[in-house]
């Protein structure tokens, strides 16, 4: 009997009864996490040693999960998925880890990520590439690959992600399972590894709302280390799941998700916005209402510049500390300035270093101006139309990308002229700090792909129970990613 | 020299030794000779780590806004200066620029420079974090991040000093603000104060309020105590000079140069066209805060009296000379001193000359401070209230003072010991009074012709004593009891 | 036209981050360069976009309470602890290449 391709309630029953032990399940999940490392490549170290705990009335105790290796873990290495960390083993663990261990969860295995969750397509990492469990020959999307693969492959219910531009919530649709990235704060960061800090969320993949839900739950709190988190005592996510959106009010966006705006749409893209009008008609019928808006196209044109420009503009800065000095592997050089040079230079993979030029450069007094403070007023402009979104609606509906996981030999990841927002928009709900889930909603080209609902800051509680309802309207609910291919 | 004026500016460092803890984390603010002992994570920028803002430190921030008459900002913010640095552990400093607005903006501080008034204006005045600390052997230099963190307050005037003097005076006065508001102890030997100098000269009858008229400035940096302030700018105006006369100076670039103690000179560190891009941008991980008028309110009232407001009560109150007033505020600890005799009933002009001539001699010679000593303000006031009840003289009162800073003993204690109580019992006193008339009637009788015995008589009677009959009773009884006869 | 964005101008950039680039990653920061310009005119184009306040944090309206000022009960973190990932140190401190200036 197998367990971990089961959901968080169901193992806990079977836990709770008896059934089965958490030695087992640890061992289950130890065992799938070889298999699919083997397969997907999906993890910077399995945790051969980890331990039994007690099974207690918390749904999360003795339950394996995994995390992104940009969290920070006591005594277990932590590399970020960079050679400039590639033999850290912190002494502090991250405060959303730590929260999970109070609740009696146990980590089977670090997951790998595109280099310190600068990417989107899971092969960046210094371990290689990640591949998808459905098709071994396409991509997982990034940054948080490792993750979704493996719980997309049923190594156990959920694994922690971390989401900058849409690092759960497109690895989550390429992998056919949910991803949810709640309220900026919601979560601390402390102990994440940061990558753009006014972006960076803290979040879950897992196989359900449900699932996502009460991991959150387990996850989030105020935090004394981080000055950006807030007390959400008074929320809880999985006790408000109740499935009834009936007179509740969403919208699409008409520049992205119209099959208007594409006349020239490949096979797959028509094939992705027909399931995303099918999963509408779900809501229709669950007595939601769904209109269309319009965003002016200057707006979301600008989308991708404005997230490369801060994001980069973040990074550089954030990542100044890794020189080498006090942590991660020393370069010898006969002064300190080659010392710290060499060691980047190393360290870093192409990727990385091509950003962080971007960053450096738009941040340079005579360049501030023109491009990161006006990327800066573009985001308000962004996050002030989708608030007044909000105002009408309870949460914005779109496709998550323009098809299917893409091919891994095409996984250049570089800016591309034509990025569509359909690409894009995802980075909104980081301008925003904005609750935002993506859950499977079919599949195209026998590959699966998925929508994404996006609320208003602190509105959590609405966001998954809509996920919720469209959820349990269509058949994608706990799928485990098929081997056929 | 005649033909130039000299403008000075300066940017004074101070760190605040007034917390408990450093400014963005809850590691102790102080000085260790365990290296590597007062650091929380971020002190050394582990990954993952975040600042948390200390209250503490920013209302001394504020504080000393106040006191220069600078406004203050309706919200903090801090911004990130970017720069590597082995000393710099996050590769950049958390500190706060000129836009959004610092904690103090376009202020003001008057003081005295040889009894002259002058008025500085402030540009403004920052919180920020200081640095690690470096020892540097022959091969290689060690790194203690102790410092790392300590709040840090910078100073930035215009350039509206125009001597050497002046600006050691601004500094003075500067520092004993800090002193009296509790903000720092301003010990230039502890390293808590740095500065950088501005200086440039411009021909003398052109008008220095239009910077049109200004010469090319020329930044001297790390000027580490008062004294290499006046050393540097004396030397670098005679530099300057130097170059006008021979025709020079207009090829001199704007310019940072630093000051070097061991050859007693400026040394060109770089033109202004290699100045670092510092890169600065907004920290996004310390939320905009509001600073609420009531807190602002509570911070002001807190201001207590500062040195100018003290010398002039000095003055006006106690009647003391303005040489005793300067020499009493100069250092607060002394102030404090004598603040606390007063308070406790001693006479202010008597305790400001213990204090004066006798206290501070005593600490000069013994290379002693303030708070080293033994003497407590109400031992100095028992001592005073001694010689004024009759209980000892004036002149047995230094000789006490002098045992109890030797001994450490209560003056009471010593004036046991030394048997010294004075005879202020009229019966005691005049039955040897009349024995002394009774043994020199041919004095008597000389003293009504006009000659001077009444001396001798009083000596006799401390000869009989030894020196502990009170001198002006003596003199009475004498007086009576001559006319008795 | 005058191409805005150089070779020398990446690798000058690059060095100040103290980061070394390959030929052809220079070649790609260019390319990168050229599409976020064409995209900042994009930006630039936006009417009134000067007056916008630049939005610094994720949330905007964001309230909450400075640390007091209290030593943390942790206290300082042990030394072995700081220095277990550090390749190079003598007694408790951290050594590096002789930092001269």
């Amino acid at each position: 009997m197998k367990y971990m391709d089961k959901s968080i309630k169901e193992i806990h029953e079977v836990l709770k009864n008896g059934e089965v032990t958490v030695k087992e399940l640890i061992e289950e999940s130890l065992e799938k996490s070889k298999e699919v490392q083997e397969k997907c490549n999906a993890f910077v170290t399995i945790l051969d040693g980890a331990k039994e705990v007690p099974v207690t009335d918390e749904l999360l105790s003795g339950i394996p999960y995994g995390i992104k290796d940009n969290y920070s873990t006591k005594g277990i290495l932590s590399t970020g998925s960079s050679n400039t960390l590639k033999d850290y083993v912190p002494f502090f663990t991250a405060t959303a880890i730590e929260n999970l261990e109070s609740h009696g969860a146990v980590a089977t295995n670090k997951t790998v990520l595109d280099e310190f969750g600068m990417g989107g397509t899971g092969t960046t990492g210094h371990t290689g590439i990640v591949k998808n469990p459905w098709d071994t020959t396409r991509m997982c999307a990034g940054s948080s690959a490792g993750s979704a693969a493996a719980v997309a492959a049923g190594v156990y219910p959920y694994a922690t992600g971390s989401d900058t531009g849409d690092s759960i919530r497109k690895p989550a649709a390429y992998c056919g399972i949910v991803g949810y990235k709640p309220t900026y704060g919601m979560i601390s960061r402390y102990g994440l590894f940061p990558f753009a800090s006014s972006l960076d969320h803290c979040g879950v993949l897992a196989r359900s709302v449900e699932d996502a839900s009460i991991v959150v739950d387990a996850m989030k709190g105020i935090d004394k280390n981080d000055m950006t988190s807030w007390d959400s005592k008074d929320i809880h996510l999985y006790d408000s799941l109740t499935g009834d959106v009936k007179g509740k009010k969403v919208c699409t966006i008409k520049e992205i998700s119209n099959p208007s705006m594409y006349p020239n749409a490949s096979s797959e893209l028509k094939e992705h916005l027909e399931n995303f009008q099918k999963a509408l008609e779900h809501f229709k019928e669950l007595g939601v209402e769904v209109e269309e808006v319009s965003v002016d196209s200057k707006l979301l044109n600008a989308l991708a510049s404005v997230y490369v420009v801060i994001s980069c503009a973040e990074a550089t800065s954030n990542m100044s500390n890794l020189t080498g000095i006090v942590f991660g592997p020393r370069a010898n050089a006969d002064n300190y300035i080659d010392m710290m040079k060499k060691y980047r230079t190393e360290g870093f993979s192409p990727l990385i270093k091509r950003r962080f030029v971007i960053g450096s450069y738009v941040l340079q007094a005579e360049n501030k101006e023109r491009y990161f403070h006006n990327a800066q007023r573009v985001r308000r402009l962004l996050v002030d139309r989708w608030k007044e979104i909000f105002k009408s609606f309870d949460a914005v509906i779109l496709p998550v990308g323009s098809g299917p996981a893409k091919h891994l030999d095409n996984s250049e990841d570089i800016l591309d002229e034509n990025t569509g927002v359909l690409e894009e928009h995802l980075q909104i709900g980081n301008f925003g700090g904005f609750p935002s889930i993506t859950i499977p909603d079919g599949f195209v080209s026998g590959l699966p792909v998925g929508l994404n609902i996006t609320g208003n800051c602190y509105d959590d509680v609405n966001v998954l129970n809509l996920a919720y309802a469209l959820e349990s309207t269509m058949p994608y609910k706990n799928q485990v990613a098929k081997e056929e291919k | 020299m005649d033909n130039y004026q000299v403008l000075i500016g300066l940017e004074m460092h101070c760190e605040i030794s007034e917390t408990k803890t450093k400014v963005f984390s809850s590691a102790k603010n102080g000085y260790s000779d365990t290296p590597n002992s007062y650091i929380r994570p971020l002190d050394m920028a582990f990954p993952g780590t975040l600042p948390v803002v200390n209250k503490e430190a920013v209302a001394l921030a504020l504080k000393a806004s106040m006191i220069l008459h600078c406004s203050q900002p309706e919200y903090l913010y801090f911004e990130r200066k970017n720069y590597y640095y082995p000393d710099l552990p996050k590769g950049y400093q958390i500190t706060q620029e000129t836009k959004p607005a610092p904690v103090g903006s376009f202020g003001y501080l008057d003081f005295d420079c040889k009894g002259e008034a002058k008025r500085v204006r402030i540009n403004n005045i920052h919180l920020e974090e200081d640095a690690a600390s470096s020892d540097h052997y022959p091969t290689f230099s060690t790194i203690d991040y102790n410092r790392a963190g300590v709040p840090l307050l910078e100073l930035v005037t215009e350039p509206d000093m125009h001597s050497a003097e002046e600006a050691v005076a601004f500094l003075e006065t500067m520092r004993s603000i800090y002193q009296y508001a509790g903000i720092s102890e301003a010990d230039s030997r502890k390293g808590q104060i740095r500065c950088d100098v501005n200086v440039s000269i411009m021909e003398k009858d052109k008008d220095p309020s239009d910077p049109k008229n200004w010469g090319t400035k020329v930044e001297m940096k790390n000027v580490n105590s008062f004294g290499g302030v006046r050393d540097a700018i004396n030397y670098e105006i005679d530099r300057q000079i130097a170059l006008k006369e021979d025709g020079t100076y207009d090829e001199m670039e704007q310019q940072t140069r630093r000051w070097d103690e061991d050859t007693f000179s400026t040394i060109y560190m770089r033109s202004k066209a290699d100045a670092i891009d510092y890169k600065y941008f907004v920290e996004p991980n310390i939320p905009k805060f509001k600073i609420s008028e009531s807190w602002l309110e509570s911070i002001r009232a807190s201001i207590p009296e500062l040195a100018s407001e003290r010398k002039e009560k000095y003055m006006k109150e106690y009647n003391l000379s303005e040489y005793d007033s300067t020499i009493l505020v100069k250092e607060k600890a002394i102030s404090d001193f004598y603040e606390e005799v007063i308070s406790l009933g001693g006479e202010p002009k008597g305790a400001a000359n213990w204090l004066t001539s006798v206290i501070l001699g005593y600490l000069n010679k013994e290379e002693l401070e303030m708070k080293d000593l033994y003497l407590t303000p109400k031992m100095l006031v028992d001592l005073m209230n001694m010689v004024r009840d009759g209980k000892i003289s004036s002149k047995q009162s230094k000789q006490v003072l002098s045992k109890v800073l030797e001994d450490k003993k209560e003056p009471s204690v010593i004036v046991e010991e030394l048997g010294m109580k004075q005879i202020g019992d009229d019966k005691t006193i005049r039955d040897i009074v009349v024995k002394v008339l009774d043994e020199h009637p041919d004095l008597i009788e000389d003293h009504r012709k006009g000659k001077n015995t009444f001396d001798f008589f009083v000596g006799q009677v401390m000869k009989a004593t030894r020196g502990q009959a009170n001198p002006s009773l003596t003199a009475d009884i004498i007086r009576e009891e001559i006319d008795k006869r | 036209m005058e191409r805005k964005f150089t070779k020398e101008m990446v690798d000058d950039y690059a060095d100040k981050l103290l980061i070394g680039l390959t030929e052809e990653e220079n070649k790609m920061v260019l390319e990168e360069f050229d599409i976020i310009d064409a995209q900042i005119d994009i930006i630039n184009s936006i009417p009134n976009i000067s007056e916008v306040t630049p939005m610094t944090h994720c949330l905007d309206d964001f309230v909450y309470e400075l640390r007091e000022d209290e030593d943390d009960e942790e206290g300082s973190v042990p030394i072995d602890d700081l220095l277990s990932n550090c390749d190079d140190y003598v007694g408790d401190e951290i050594r590096v290449p002789k930092v001269v200036g």
